[in-house]
């Protein structure tokens, strides 16, 4: 059976800082390498198309000034329609500000409160101190409980909701708020993170896991992906952790 | 401020010694003079510098080149330059080398400056110099986790200029982030810019400024140049390119020892306002590849907005030496090696096109650190099209280096370089051993500081000088 994912990257032209590019490169070839084809579509701001006949979602990170185009966009009913799209199990990958997004809402540190998507439970809340710098945390068991390497960059400080779950827990860096060790959203099948640098390249186990999600969705049963030849990315994964460990980079 | 003060003597002296001292240690460092200087007098910057003609030049990409250029043009008419060579660019820096150059009692002794500025020191560093030109080059995604935001950086260039009132601005006709500068300042404002597209500009190239920066708008554009560049406009609310007193209107040809081309120069006529005057000539630009035409371009802009006769500077353009790091040249023992420093995804696709646009067979190295003067956070190289590689049947191989090397295997590889074309060198020395031994000239695309740290590796296996000591 040819076998197929078709990927949605929301709004690339607005949330694309950060190297987000690489996120769906990776995606795209661990998928082609195993013979799945990929069809990546990009939805750009104003543009209307159906949600449903996607697969997996990819929302990345952008700049303030750039955010407000973008929610009059998502009031215009895109977002209620990634909501549903949340609520029917459809995979989503969302970082820094697209993983914000997700939340229901950031408040500035002056108290002006920035309404978001509510599809999952929790909210940011402004800082002034900026969380930067190379991150290593430990996925959940049901993300496959593989560590990953990332670098962070955000001022807001998210706390999440009583019934969702972090992705994993901050083994060194801040993570959602730097105090409580958590790091990220899991909720359904979405995946939220402050990580990006990209992501996924660094940590093939949490990109193929993410994949196996959308096509166990997609095709009803466990689609186990084969193992690729990882050396490149584990020597990557490897030596950045083992830095970030020993506190030897910022 | 002038007349003799005992505060800018000790501050001139403190500088002094301070610099001697390492000059010995033969360390390169370039702040502890200045701070020796201000902790004297904290505004010795002040005094140091009066009375000077002073080009400023600011912007993400380009500075030194461009400082180069408009240094040699004033050296070529005779002239002394001071210049702050050693990428010293913040205020202690810029106050070491004005201090370094004064006389005991604090009066500079050349008459002109050309000085690189850092985007975020703008603000410091102007208000005690008052320049006769301040030259904005460009606005682009740099160095994410010191600036945060490119809107920041703008903001921070804002306020630099409207410190210095009495300065000339000029600014990249072309970078609509940069021409917005001219909102809201009290300053004169003169432009220069492509008015011709240049090569294919494809749809999926980054972009920082997509946007409308007055009202959100997407813009729409006549022509492209290169990445954010070139003859935008917005379809709503009006704001667009601005026609540039120094325009580039022909590239005649692009070769790897330079470029050909034809500007042309605009003014009011005196007779009738309304008319424009304008004159051409045909220009030769000795160092290669597109981004230098606009570093040419703003240094014309901002050599006759400070007063001086075009006709130098064009004739000076035709034998611009580079800079270190920066498209300059080493022979290692008949190896010919070129250093293309690159620090962000818009300068490393520019040094992509040009490397791959030559038709010769040649080794890559690519070279990439961490350190907090290259930024902490290495994601650019994911915005950057290292896929040019990838389709280039000259390139025979790559090598990574760096603190970082492993992330540019990684990079390269889901770039589509075959993964055994690709080698990972340890150590500056084993590199330079490794670039020896090439059968093929190679191109070498550092970011900062392991430019720096290779560089002076290679300058001691080739004899050349370190930057220091220049
Ligand atoms: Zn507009």
């Amino acid at each position: 059976m040819d076998r197929e994912l078709k990927i949605c990257h929301l709004y690339p032209e607005v949330l694309n800082l950060y190297g987000d590019r690489g996120n769906i490169i990776c995606m795209k070839s661990r998928l082609e390498r195993r013979g799945i084809s990929c069809r990546v579509d990009q939805m750009r701001l104003g543009q209307k198309a159906d949600l449903a006949s996607y697969d997996l979602f990819f929302i990345g990170g952008g700049q303030d000034f750039e955010q407000e185009v973008l929610l009059e966009d998502l009031r215009s009913g895109k977002g209620a329609e990634i909501v549903s799209a949340v609520e029917d199990g459809k995979t989503f990958l969302c970082i820094c500000g697209g993983y914000q997004m997700m939340g229901h809402y950031y408040e500035t540190h002056d108290g002006v409160r920035c309404e978001f998507l509510g599809a999952v439970d929790f909210a940011t809340v402004g800082g002034d101190v900026r969380m930067i710098g190379n991150y290593a945390f430990q996925l959940g068991e049901e993300s496959g409980g593989s560590t990953v390497v990332g670098f962070e960059n955000h001022s807001g400080r998210t706390r999440l909701g009583s019934g969702v779950k972090p992705l994993g827990t901050v083994l060194k860096g801040y993570g959602n708020n730097g105090e409580d060790k958590t790091e990220g959203v899991r909720y359904k099948n979405v995946f939220g993170s402050y990580s990006h640098g990209p992501i996924l390249p660094k940590n093939p186990q949490l990109c193929d896991h993410i994949l196996e999600t959308a096509l166990e969705r997609k095709y009803g049963r466990k689609i186990e992906l084969e193992p690729l030849d990882d050396r490149f990315e584990m020597l990557a994964h490897d030596s950045v952790l083992d830095k970030i460990m020993k506190g030897e980079i910022n | 401020m002038s007349g003799f003060s005992i505060k800018t003597a000790m501050g001139v002296a403190a500088c002094k010694a301070a610099r001697a001292g390492l000059r010995i240690a033969r360390s390169g460092g370039t702040t502890l003079p200045g701070r020796a200087a201000m902790f004297f007098d904290k505004d010795i910057l002040a005094s140091v510098s009066e009375g000077m003609d002073i080009i400023v030049v600011t912007g993400t990409n380009g500075k030194t080149t461009t400082c180069r250029m408009l240094e040699q043009a004033l050296s070529s008419t005779g002239r002394s330059v001071l210049a702050n060579k050693s990428g010293a660019n913040l205020l202690r820096g810029v106050t070491a080398e004005f201090t370094a150059n004064a006389d005991w009692m604090g009066r500079p002794r050349k008459k002109f400056a050309v000085i690189e500025c850092d985007e975020g020191a703008l603000k410091q560093v102007v208000p005690l110099i008052k320049p006769k030109v301040i030259l904005v080059t460009n606005l682009f995604r740099d160095q994410l986790d010191r600036y945060g935001e490119v809107m920041h950086t703008l903001d921070q260039i804002r306020t630099g200029i409207r410190l210095a009132p009495q300065s000339i601005i000029c600014l990249n006709a072309d970078c609509s982030l940069t021409s917005s500068l001219a909102f809201d300042v009290p300053n004169k404002v003169i432009y220069y810019g492509l008015d011709c597209p240049v090569g294919e500009q494809k749809d999926a190239e980054i972009s920082d400024a997509k946007y409308c920066i007055r009202c959100g708008t997407e813009y729409k554009y006549e022509y492209h140049t290169y990445a954010h560049l070139g003859g935008f406009y917005c379809p709503k609310c009006g704001y667009r390119r601005s026609r540039p007193q120094t325009a580039v209107t022909a590239i005649r040809k692009l070769t790897a020892q330079g470029t050909d081309i034809q500007m042309e120069f605009r003014s009011p006529d005196e007779k009738d306002p309304a008319k424009e005057k304008t004159v051409t000539r045909d220009v030769f630009v000795s160092l290669p590849a597109v981004y230098n035409v606009y570093n040419a371009a703003g240094a014309v802009c901002a050599y006759t907005a400070a007063g001086f006769g075009r006709g130098d500077i064009l004739k000076s353009l035709a034998k611009t030496s580079s800079s270190f790091g920066r498209m300059e040249t080493f022979d290692l023992d008949g190896v010919r090696v070129q250093m293309i420093l690159v620090k962000n995804p818009a300068g490393c696709n520019q040094a992509l096109s040009y490397v791959t646009s030559l038709e010769e067979d040649y080794n890559a190295v690519i070279c990439l650190n961490d350190q907090t003067a290259d930024g902490h956070d290495i994601s650019w190289i994911w915005d950057a099209e290292y896929e040019k590689l990838s389709s280039d049947e000259n390139l025979k191989n790559i090598i990574v280096a760096g603190d970082r090397a492993e992330d540019m295997q990684l990079r390269l590889k889901y770039a589509g370089v075959p993964e055994d074309k690709i080698r990972l060198v340890r150590g500056w020395d084993q590199l330079t051993e490794q670039m020896r031994d090439s059968s093929y000239p190679v191109f070498v695309l550092p970011n900062y500081t392991s430019m720096l740290a290779l560089r002076r590796t290679l300058a001691e296996a080739t004899g050349k000088q370190e930057f220091w000591k220049g």
